[in-house]
């Protein structure tokens, strides 16, 4: 094998063995066999990474499948992509669907779509208006959450978290529709177990317990334990079985 | 969990004056072991505790530091302290003829190597060091490339939480006039069940191992002398 480097367009049906690259581009049924490492992968039909792919830039606007560790410093969704492995993406945007079996490790996540992952996810600053299901820690200096649709994250840790009413009300009808398909009926509020955070706004979320140093429980909440070292304030249209300031 | 051993999330923060947020970020950046990380139900809910000694050091550490480093190199610099002591370690436990040259190199290390050990190299050595006098040396070989390789797969982060025990083993069999020994290799719980035909040779705590030699390096100063192998008679009839 030559170590220079290739660019590759694979437009029909087609396989595409891996290596090094500068710019990939799927945009029939594609599929790349092996380890893919390239500057730009773009995907816009039914592409198929086999291995790890690393990457500067990945656009998925299509369907893409990746069956490792997907590595970039920026990677943006549109359709929907399926990860087998874990996601280090130090940008993601996603306003399709997100599915990655094992965690996400990024620095900033911006969610409009639905996203899913089997482990954690880390972020230094994470802004979700769709929906979401995180069977770990969802974990980031600052969490914006706008549910438009079922979210769910085992836990939630950070310094700053903000949940209010707002996501899929304030977008187009289109995208509605598919949170809607991904996510079930419609309900949009925030399931968790533990919340932690130095300050914590929530709206329409249901947790057992919420931990803080200033803690507002807004309206729609349904929260078993309150502990708080600060300030706590309850809306009325809120529900808390215990309170208590520790 | 009303075990001294152990602290909450919350004792922590309060205790070392830091937030959640610190916390999490520090989690994160991998400055906090997820290993150290224990979930469990109180009367308030569900809530996470730490061994007690290891978090409160670290954050120490971690505060003491962060003014000087970056957050995302910390975490290479605290190992490498950690590494620095481990070799501060190395060659007080030589002076102290804890090990010698047989045991080094059964661990197939450089006995004028100049790089510090790691944890995984120094439980080796150590292992290795306590099973030498009843042990032979095929058997401390096997012993080693045991421990090497399971520690490479995270045996490190299990060891303390399911008290794991290297066990040694062996049989004899015979028949037609002819016998033959083999040695086994066990790393298991403190109590296992064997057939009748199996001789334990000797077992290590490996749990008792680490806190050893943690121990060690926490007492920089010279004279916390660890304790001699302890002798053992050695089986070694054929």
């Amino acid at each position: 094998m030559n170590d220079d480097k290739r660019s590759a367009s694979l437009a029909g049906a087609g396989k595409l063995s891996g290596g090094d690259y500068t710019r990939v581009s799927i945009s029939g049924a594609g599929k790349v066999t092996g380890d893919i490492k390239a500057e730009a992968l773009r995907i816009s039909g039914a592409g198929k990474v086999e291995g790890r792919a690393e990457a500067i830039q990945i656009t998925v606007s299509g369907s893409g499948a990746f069956g490792g560790e997907v590595v970039a410093d920026e990677m943006r969704v549109s359709g929907a992509t399926r990860i087998d492995g874990m996601a280090r993406v130090k940008e993601l945007k996603c306003s399709g669907s997100y599915r990655v079996r094992e965690s996400i490790v990024s620095e900033y996540v911006k969610v409009s779509g639905v996203l899913r992952a089997g482990g954690d996810v880390e972020a230094d600053l994470l802004k979700t208006s769709g929906g979401f299901e995180i069977e770990g820690l969802l974990s980031a200096d600052k969490i914006e959450i706008r549910p438009g649709g079922r979210c769910y994250a085992k836990e939630i840790g950070g310094a700053k978290i903000d949940v209010r009413r707002g996501g899929y009300r304030e977008r187009g009808i289109l995208l509605d529709g598919l949170v809607r398909m991904f996510s079930g009926k419609g309900t949009a509020e925030l399931r968790s177990t533990v919340i932690e955070g130095d300050e914590i706004h929530l709206e329409d979320t249901i947790a057992d317990v919420v931990r803080g140093t200033r803690v507002e429980i807004g309206p729609g909440c349904r929260i078993k334990t309150v502990e708080y070292s600060e300030e706590l304030q309850i809306h009325p249209n809120a529900e808390v079985g215990k309170q208590q300031k520790v | 969990m009303d075990d001294d051993r152990y602290i909450s999330k919350k004792e922590v923060l309060e205790q070392m004056g830091i937030s959640y947020g610190q916390l999490y970020r520090w989690k994160r950046k991998g400055l906090i072991p997820e290993a150290w990380f224990t979930r469990r139900s109180t009367f308030t809910g569900q809530e996470t505790f730490f061994p007690r000694d290891k978090i409160l050091e670290r954050i120490r550490q971690i505060k003491e530091m962060k003014g000087d480093h970056p957050l995302d190199d910390l975490a290479d610099v605290i190992t490498q302290q950690v590494n620095a002591k481990l070799q501060v370690a190395f060659e007080r436990l030589r002076r102290l003829q804890w090990f010698d040259d047989s045991v080094l190199e059964t661990c197939s290390i450089d006995r004028e190597r100049s790089k510090p050990l790691t944890i995984k190299e120094t439980l080796c050595v150590a292992v290795v060091s306590q099973l030498r006098k009843a042990a032979r040396a095929e058997e401390l070989d096997l012993v080693h490339r045991t421990l090497h390789e399971r520690l490479d797969e995270g045996l490190l982060d299990r060891i303390g939480e399911e008290r794991l025990r290297l066990h040694l083993l062996r049989k004899r069999l015979s028949g037609g006039g002819i016998s033959a020994e083999i040695s086994l290799v066990v790393i298991g719980p403190e109590k296992l069940i064997l057939d009748p035909e199996i001789e334990r040779v000797e077992d290590v705590d490996l749990g008792h191992m680490l806190e050893r030699i943690k121990l060690d390096l926490a007492n920089e100063a010279e004279g916390g002398s660890p304790d001699e192998a302890p002798e053992r008679e050695t089986e070694d009839e054929r």
